[in-house]
């Protein structure tokens, strides 16, 4: 497959991903933080179509769970009722675009339960989970993403520009920045803030904490690119035209600087997703009970859950095909100065 | 020669003060601090608290208090830990050899394989193995660390042929010498393979792309023609001609010896930096958290030095230029 | 502003450049005297190194001299600053060479040549298009090229595309650096045309600069030499060819090129 093609088939698996979580409100056929405490670590709910007697519904239902009375932590299925799938249920509500909403994709009626990819240890249902708290992740990267590429190329389009003390203090502090391990600074300004905060807190924090620490690479890359466009001789020419510095920048340098900005967007991303993913599941980004991919994927650590479930992997394994597309995207971007 | 290193070095030096000013700042900006927190256990009194506080220096202002951890740093023994009342020095140090263990054997395999493997990838001509390769590596790319060193926890758990964590067994001291090694190798294992599988795939594409580039090099096509075998080509011409931009990655692989392990360290229970240093930002132990911080900055630093004086060794034009 | 006297006079121009760790300064430019009349066409001719674009940067005020008096219209050009100078630059405009590289590859050549138009804010959209496409005729590149990149023209064509946006301010004087250099000889003798055209026409002025004495000797009234920053020697061209006397106006002589057509109108 050309690269070309790669990245557009990247670019609509992303476009799905990120609409998908976008909807995860309305996706979801739980709230996130809807427990079911009879239910802890259930299996992935077998959607059926054939019934205990043989007959084929068309449309897919299930059975309810119940814990097996014998043997704790296992779960037997009531086969005497088959409870359908419904779509464009009501349920838990939601918000979306700061309207409250509360119809849902899909859903079951109690006591049956629809885990499609099985609940946790306090029997919350995991899609629902992995749905917004792919959200807040994706959120996560692309914010900081934003914030440090935002920021790197202003003071790398200032200092290239400009030069002299300008240029010499920008890079200086660059300088400082990329001295110091990129994790272990995140952990430390992390340190600096308050550890007990709210989800929301956390989540903003965490954007500002990645996308300040790591302006510096960026922008060391478009002054080396502005520094270059600044000499050239069309540059000059419309300086003695008397263009000022700012439609100098605007007309000739800035969009010399747009494919380099792109090509970092796309391999910074999957790389800060990753930052928040690893905060979190340290305890040091969003905590409990709001989820993120990150502190998910912490259920992992207890060995029963390593061992017998599954489903609990997923989060993880979710981020694979996000970034193998956020990687097929970089390929296919042309390399920086090359003209699109 | 020397005079480009001696610069270098005081430019080190100088990064190093400013690291050290920037992460103290960036750290003391916070809101509250190791004592705060006890300040909600209702057992202890206000009285207590600000005592504790005053005993230790936390209420001067901020200068006084970076000029004091500055004069700690100067005498070797890195600030003090309020959580394990001592100098954070001691409980750094054994912490870091544990990490470098790892690390440095990690990133020892991941070059020795990096290296042949890229340059034969490099040269593949036929496309058939060139483009599994690629599948390959952008999928291990893609696996994020974490979930690649909970699956390989899970493969020990498993199979029980490697231990689920820790560096050392019990009934350790026991051993013999041959036998202590064998058992910190046999605990290394899976860390290690964590870390390779990490970093393989950045280094492999670097070594190929530097690699790949060489060999459109006029002096290839001239040795080809005039029958240098192939494996004497790549190794003997084409790698010591791509070499320049491996030699900074390698300085680059140096640099983050110290930090690049962290999550497989709590992953794996590994004793190194990385654990100590979650738990000092879990219970707010300030210099604890700076003492790793400063650690591998002065790694990076050295790291850099290692790598511009083997660049000026092994790039002959770079001498030159020296004069 | 005098209405008589020459256009531009310069009077001991000089330009150093610092160098690092204390080494002697680089002298660019050692006391430069020089003087163009009204509607004449000044030659400067030095091999590379000699100072020759320098001394152009430095008329165009996209470098600063270090000493000397640049005298343009009877105004003391160096002592102009930001707003004021703006009109100034209007009036004095440099062609600078390496046409490739002085033309943004990404603009069009409408957008190229009405750029000096947009940043004077001279006139809406519509008017400077139309503006643009008149000054691409008169210099002889067709208006319907006006949606073509430079690397879509030719070496001269990019040269009149330069040459169109020297001229949309309606300059007083045109400085060209090496307006020939890299391109071959036919197309040499059309520029060379175009521009005794244009003098003709719009009455400019022109100083050019070069590293071969013959392209420019048939445009120009008076030719001098430049040799490591100083003035060396000066004449007409025919005289600095026939009868040089500086050695390395000799050297010069000897090394130039020919256009047989513009030989011919020499006495």
């Amino acid at each position: 497959m050309s690269r070309r093609r790669a990245g557009r088939v990247a670019l609509a698996v992303l476009g799905a991903v990120h609409l998908a979580a976008l909807g995860a409100g309305f996706l979801a056929p739980y709230a996130p933080l809807e427990q079911n405490r009879m239910l802890p670590y259930a299996p992935p709910t077998p959607l059926r179509f054939v019934d205990a007697d043989g007959g084929f519904h068309l449309r897919p239902f299930v059975y309810a769970l119940s814990e097996d009375a014998l043997d704790e932590g296992r779960y037997e299925e009531d086969r005497g009722r088959a409870v359908p799938v419904r779509f464009l249920v009501h349920g838990a509500p939601y918000s979306i675009a700061g309207l409250t909403a509360r119809v849902h994709l899909f859903g079951v009626e109690e006591p049956a339960g629809l885990f499609l990819l099985g609940t946790d240890g306090v029997g919350r249902d995991q899609l629902s989970r992995l749905l917004h708290g792919a959200r807040l992740s994706l959120a996560a990267g692309l914010l900081a993403t934003l914030l440090s590429l935002g920021l790197g190329w202003l003071l790398g389009t200032l200092a290239g520009f400009y030069g002299g003390w300008l240029d010499a203090i920008v890079m200086r502090g660059a300088e400082l920045f990329l001295a110091l391990p990129w994790l272990y600074l995140l952990f430390a300004v992390r340190a600096a803030l308050p550890l007990h905060v709210s989800a929301a807190q956390a989540f903003l924090m965490v954007v500002l904490v990645i996308g300040l620490v790591d302006w510096a690479r960026p922008a060391r890359l478009v002054r080396g690119l502005v520094l270059s466009a600044r000499e050239r001789n069309y540059v000059l020419a419309a300086r003695g035209f008397g263009a000022s510095d700012l439609y100098l920048i605007r007309r000739h340098i800035a969009p010399q600087t747009v494919s380099l900005v792109l090509t970092q967007a796309a391999l910074l991303v999957p790389q800060y997703i990753l930052a928040e993913v690893t905060l979190s599941f340290l305890g040091l980004g969003v905590s409990e009970p709001a989820p993120s991919l990150g502190n998910m994927l912490a259920a992992l650590q207890q060995y029963h859950v390593l061992v017998s479930y599954w489903w609990m992997w997923v989060p993880g394994l979710a981020l694979v095909p996000v970034f193998l597309a956020y990687f097929a995207l970089s390929q296919a971007l042309p390399a920086r100065g090359e003209p699109a | 020669m020397t005079r480009r290193l001696v610069r270098r070095a005081a430019h080190g030096l100088a990064l190093l003060a400013g690291v050290s000013l920037l992460s103290f700042v960036l750290v003391e900006l916070a809101p509250g601090d190791f004592f705060g927190e006890m300040r909600l256990d209702p057992r202890m009194s206000e009285a207590t608290v600000r005592l504790l506080r005053e005993r230790h220096g936390l209420d001067r202002p901020l200068h006084e208090r970076y000029l004091r951890w500055a004069g700690s740093l100067l005498r070797g023994e890195l600030g003090f830990s309020f959580a394990y009342g001592q100098p954070v020095a001691p409980l750094v140090w054994p912490r870091a050899r544990n990490t470098l263990v790892l690390t440095a054997t990690a990133t020892a395999l991941a070059w020795s394989v990096a290296v042949p493997l890229g340059v034969w990838w490099a040269a593949r001509r036929r496309r058939a193995a060139g483009h599994a390769l690629s599948a390959l590596t952008a999928l291990l790319l893609a696996l994020p660390d974490l979930v690649l060193a909970f699956a390989l926890l899970l493969l020990a758990v498993r199979t029980g042929w490697f231990p689920a964590g820790g560096m050392v067994s019990l009934g350790h001291e026991g051993m013999t010498a041959a036998g202590r090694l064998g058992d910190v190798l046999w605990h290394l294992a899976l860390p290690a393979t964590a870390l390779v599988l990490g970093v393989l795939p950045v280094l492999l594409r670097h070594v190929r792309a530097a690699v790949a580039a060489t060999l459109h090099e006029p002096f290839v096509l001239a040795a080809r023609a005039h029958g240098v075998p192939e494996g004497r080509l790549l190794f003997r011409h084409v790698l010591p001609a791509a070499a320049n931009p491996l030699v900074s990655l390698f300085g680059l692989s140096l640099a983050g010896l110290l930090s690049m392990s962290l999550l497989v360290e709590v992953v794996m229970s590994w004793p190194g930096l990385g654990p100590l240093m979650l738990e000092a930002i879990l219970a707010r132990d300030l210099h604890l958290v700076l003492g790793p911080v400063l650690a591998s900055t002065l790694f990076l630093v050295c790291g850099n030095l290692l790598a511009d004086v083997l660049l000026v060794a092994a790039d002959p034009r770079i001498r030159a230029e020296e004069g | 502003m005098e209405a008589e006297g020459p256009l531009l006079r310069v009077r001991g121009l000089t330009k150093r450049y610092a160098r690092r760790r204390g080494a002697e300064p680089v002298e660019a430019l050692r006391g430069v005297d020089l003087t163009i009349a009204r509607g004449g066409a000044l030659a400067l001719v030095g091999q590379s190194g000699s100072g020759k674009s320098t001394l152009a940067r430095c008329l165009a005020r996209l470098e600063e001299p270090s000493a000397g008096e640049v005298w343009f219209e009877g105004v003391d050009l160096l002592a102009l600053r930001g707003r004021s100078l703006r009109p100034f630059r209007a009036r004095l405009q440099l062609v600078l060479q390496d046409s490739a590289a002085a033309l943004d590859p990404r603009l069009t050549a409408a957008d190229i040549v009405g750029e000096p138009l947009e940043v004077a804010g001279r006139g809406g959209r519509r008017e400077r298009r139309r503006r643009a496409l008149e000054l691409m005729e008169s210099v002889g590149i067709p208006s319907a090229w006006s949606a073509r990149r430079p690397r879509e023209l030719s070496g001269g064509q990019r040269q009149r595309l330069a040459l169109a946006r020297a001229l949309a301010l309606e300059p007083r004087l045109l400085i060209l650096d090496e307006a020939f250099t890299g391109l071959d000889a036919s197309v040499q003798a059309q520029i060379a045309c175009l521009l005794e055209d244009l003098r003709a026409r719009h009455g400019l002025t022109f100083l050019y600069i070069s590293h071969d004495l013959a392209l420019v000797a048939a445009l120009a009234d008076e030719a001098a030499v430049l040799y490591e920053g100083r003035i060396v020697e000066q004449g007409t061209p025919f005289r600095l060819f026939a009868e040089a006397r500086h050695p390395h106006t000799r050297a010069l002589a000897a090394a130039a090129t020919f256009l047989p057509a513009a030989t011919e109108a020499w006495p």
